[in-house]
């Protein structure tokens, strides 16, 4: 079949259309020989990501992540409960990743999509693992009473990275978690303190709301390998195409949390893993400017 | 997630659950409700939407109501299930869920059926069906958060959203419900208004062609009662559909530039 020409009428961008669905890998490969993407993108870029903190008011804390069209809504809710023998003075965190079946045509109702049980694996093990949040802080009363988090993010829109945004936006929702105030009732339960100060027969047990104090955020940059080509940040387009796939997961301090490379055609020699975490290095520090920049536009309302 | 026991534990929410009993309220006659947001009885809330929220569906919306939060996604028209049997008109089917943060206490987040139903039943007049036989238009709708009024403002935004991808319809579609607290009938009521409601009203219509695709009432009405609530009901549905008209220019517009 002859390759189109860079003619600009109608009749060539038909056939461009028309290629990119009939030979997806030779319309990719022509655009990785010179070193770029089809969005423009050069091979380590990663695709705009913007951070909106307090999307959900129902919720104790919650953050929308975009990176690109790829849109994670994650949001906190803490209930309370009796902490186990083993470990009185911890909380505890139930992590859930929910596709709906808004986010892309493959899911339908009542058939959950293959990715969500595995990214929501992942995400829970690389969270627990980085040991981000200190499960101390959210005792209430020791042996009595702790917090437990459930953070449930939704994909709204799925268009390739889906680990990445996730995690994002469950860091971002528990940057902006905010523990309400409680106290102790007569009952034995914990209720929520009443704003104007409340009757002295409850005993506070948590005075005001408090922030968690989060060390090692964990940040995170899925890779495409393909021949000698390291794709970073894949459209869904790309990963249907090209399907060996890297996610590298570091923390702030450029600590290597987690590598995961589930299968695939190709290879990854020590030079590729390597050349992927340095993407990662880059993509973690703008990561957490953004994270910060975010933070800060939340602190001034 | 350390200290994680095997079976998942039972938790709580602390919420207070300051269910101030009806008869306080309404107990005298001439005590009226004070909306908690300060608005007029007949007032709505302002109403935000936006097309085109996700890119991988044919087309979509999302609106919100002050706290009420939808996005609602369409496919299609696309294969429909080899199951199924062949129909010369187009199938509509409608799946509408909610998110586990959606209410103020956690819930399972599960698919509501009831809503479903009733989102099929509202959509499924003002579609043009022959103009897609044999496959089917897939319309999800998840609810992002629960302010009150859910069903309306899911309605609303899934009409929105079949416009943004292209499905024929005779009209938009729009919906508002309204509660009666006592004698005082209270238009886009909010989750407090409607758990102490005594009844409520909601109508789907299509607004240019003044007709009703759908009235649900629940709970004790007198006839001159229905017929000012259908009134009002009906004014605020042709005043969403001019903002909703003008939403869908405005994304027009902005992508022809």
């Amino acid at each position: 079949m002859g390759l189109p020409d860079a003619s600009g009428d109608l009749s060539s961008e038909m056939e461009v259309d028309a290629f990119r669905r009939l030979f997806p890998l030779r319309f990719y490969e022509r655009h990785l020989a010179e070193s770029i993407r089809p969005d423009g993108r050069p091979l380590g870029r990663a695709r705009d990501t913007t951070i909106a903190l307090g999307a959900v008011t129902s919720a104790d804390g919650s953050a929308l992540a975009k990176i690109g069209s790829t849109t994670m809504l994650a949001a906190v809710k803490m209930e309370v409960m009796t902490p186990s023998m083993e470990s009185p003075d911890e909380g505890c965190i139930a992590i859930d990743f929910h596709m709906p079946p808004i986010c892309s045509p493959i899911v339908r109702p009542g058939r959950p999509a293959e990715a969500a049980p595995v990214v929501s694996k992942q995400l829970s093990d690389t969270i627990s693992s980085s040991g981000m949040i200190n499960l101390k802080e959210l005792s209430l009363v020791s042996g009595k009473a702790a917090w437990m988090a459930y953070l449930d993010i939704y994909c709204l829109d799925a268009d390739g990275a889906l680990f990445d945004a996730a995690l994002l936006s469950a860091v971002a929702a528990l940057f902006h978690l905010q523990i309400p105030a409680v106290s102790l009732n007569d009952d034995g339960k914990i209720v929520v303190s009443e704003e104007d100060g409340g009757k002295l027969e409850k005993e506070p047990v948590n005075k005001e709301k408090r922030k968690l104090t989060l060390r090692s955020i964990p940040f995170s940059l899925t890779c495409i390998l393909h021949k000698n080509y390291i794709l970073a940040d894949p459209t869904s387009e790309e990963e249907a195409i090209m399907e060996t796939l890297v996610t590298v997961v570091l923390d702030s301090s450029s600590q290597l949390i987690s590598l995961y490379k589930p299968g695939g055609a190709v290879l990854a020699y020590t030079s590729a893993v390597q050349d992927c975490i340095a993407l990662t290095r880059q993509r973690v520090r703008e990561l957490q400017k953004i994270l910060d920049e975010a933070n800060s536009g939340m602190e001034v309302d | 997630m350390a200290g994680r026991p095997g079976t998942n534990p039972t938790t709580y929410s602390p919420s207070l659950k300051t269910q101030k009993t009806r008869s306080t309220i309404f107990k005298d006659q001439e005590i009226d409700w004070v909306r908690p947001d300060g608005r007029g009885f007949q007032q709505c809330r302002p109403a935000f939407f936006r097309t085109g929220a996700v890119t991988a569906a044919s087309g979509s919306a999302y609106a919100e109501f002050g706290n009420t939060k939808v996005i609602v996604s369409v496919f299609g028209p696309r294969e429909s299930k080899k199951a199924m049997m062949y129909s010369d008109i187009g199938r509509l089917n409608c799946n509408v869920s909610y998110t586990t943060f959606a209410t103020p206490v956690r819930a399972q987040g599960s698919d509501r059926k009831e809503f479903s139903s009733m989102l099929h039943k509202a959509l499924e007049g003002a579609i043009i069906l022959e103009t897609f036989p044999k496959t089917t238009v897939d319309v999800f709708a998840l609810v992002l958060e629960s302010g009150g009024s859910d069903l309306p403002v899911v309605i609303s935004c899934a009409s929105l959203a079949l416009a943004d991808a292209g499905i024929l319809m005779y009209d938009l579609v729009t919906s508002v419900s309204l509660s009666c607290l006592g004698k005082n009938l209270v238009i886009d009521p909010i989750l407090e208004e409607e758990s102490y409601q005594d009844g409520s009203l909601m109508i789907t219509c299509m607004p240019s062609r003044y007709e009703v695709t759908q009235l649900t009432i629940t709970g004790e009405w007198s006839t001159p009662k229905i017929n000012e609530g259908m009134q009002l009901c009906l004014d605020a549905c042709s005043k969403l559909a001019n903002i909703m008209r003008s939403c869908l220019k405005e994304a027009t517009t902005s992508s022809q530039e």
